[in-house]
């Protein structure tokens, strides 16, 4: 786990690599328990929303992506995670995770790390975008 | 011009309840398997406390998944006909263990319009906060949802 002293600003966190197949999306949807047929496990659903394929939920590619953080910096480090739903998520296409630092301080007594974090598709187009603020230990 | 939003004001200052739900080492093992988190804390109370906690964790945006049960009503706005999921944020604020009860408690936190290059949006958000058996907030969400022209 990093410490706060170690990091600067500009430092990246992942990229990760990774997939949201059907089956782990119909597996997240079955805990989830969306209405059915959703765009998210039907194929004429998804087309009739206009989307090209079945898509992976909201708060499955955030779940996805605080995965990225908790990894990093363990399993109660997220302080506010705010995310923005850019474009659709595809299935079964490769996706990068990644944050960048941009902002360290301490606050109320924490040692805090803002970052931009993404979920890229396999061109690089932005899926999904938004900030994190992370809680780490200090060396002291 | 600012655009002038009709809908239902009353909504602000309802509460919506949900729950309890309890968080089962199942559902998290369930969640776990569909994200692939391998996370030693959310999966045992064994790599919990080897981690420095008292027993198993949920993911920290687990609770996410119980916004869809609280019956949201609708706010009766004017503006556009198709609905997305715009964001989502997620403020933890306390860990919440297998084995928790939680309730959710929902309210419309804003309704605003912006305009961009592709026309005019306009974002409904809904705050949600989860308390759990204790009565200790355990983490805030918010979802937003735009409207198109």
């Amino acid at each position: 786990m990093p410490y706060f002293e170690d990091l600067e600003l500009g430092d990246q966190v992942g990229p990760v690599e990774t997939v949201a197949t059907d089956e782990s999306v119909a597996s997240f949807c079955d805990i989830w328990k969306p209405p059915s047929p959703n765009r998210f496990t039907d194929i004429e659903t998804a087309r009739a929303s206009g989307m090209s394929g079945t898509i992976v939920p909201g708060i499955m590619a955030m779940a996805m992506m605080a995965q990225l953080l908790t990894d990093w910096a363990g399993p109660d480090c997220i302080r506010d995670m705010d995310v923005v739903f850019r474009q659709p998520v595809p299935h079964n296409s490769p996706l990068t995770l990644e944050a960048t630092i941009t902002d360290l301080r301490q606050e109320d007594g924490q040692n805090l790390a803002e970052c931009d974090i993404l979920m890229l598709g396999s061109k690089g187009e932005r899926h999904v975008g938004g900030r994190a603020l992370v809680s780490l230990p200090s060396r002291e | 011009m600012t655009l002038e939003l009709n809908y239902d004001r009353s909504l602000h200052e309802k509460e919506h309840m949900a729950g309890p739900f309890e968080i089962t080492p199942e559902m998290i093992q369930a969640v776990n398997a569909s994200l692939g988190e391998k996370g030693a804390a959310f999966g045992s109370d064994e790599g919990a406390r080897g981690s420095g906690f008292s027993r198993m964790m949920a993911p920290p945006t687990l609770c996410s998944i119980f916004v869809r049960e609280v019956q949201l009503p609708d706010v009766g706005i004017d503006f556009g006909k198709t609905q997305m999921h715009a964001g989502q944020r997620v403020q933890p604020v306390a860990p919440i263990y297998a084995g928790d009860q939680v309730t959710a408690s929902s309210h419309l936190k804003e309704v605003y319009a912006k305009t961009g290059r592709s026309g005019t949006m306009v974002f409904i958000v809904w705050e949600t906060t989860f308390r759990n058996q204790d009565g200790q907030v355990v983490a805030e969400v918010q979802e937003s949802f735009a409207r198109r022209e």
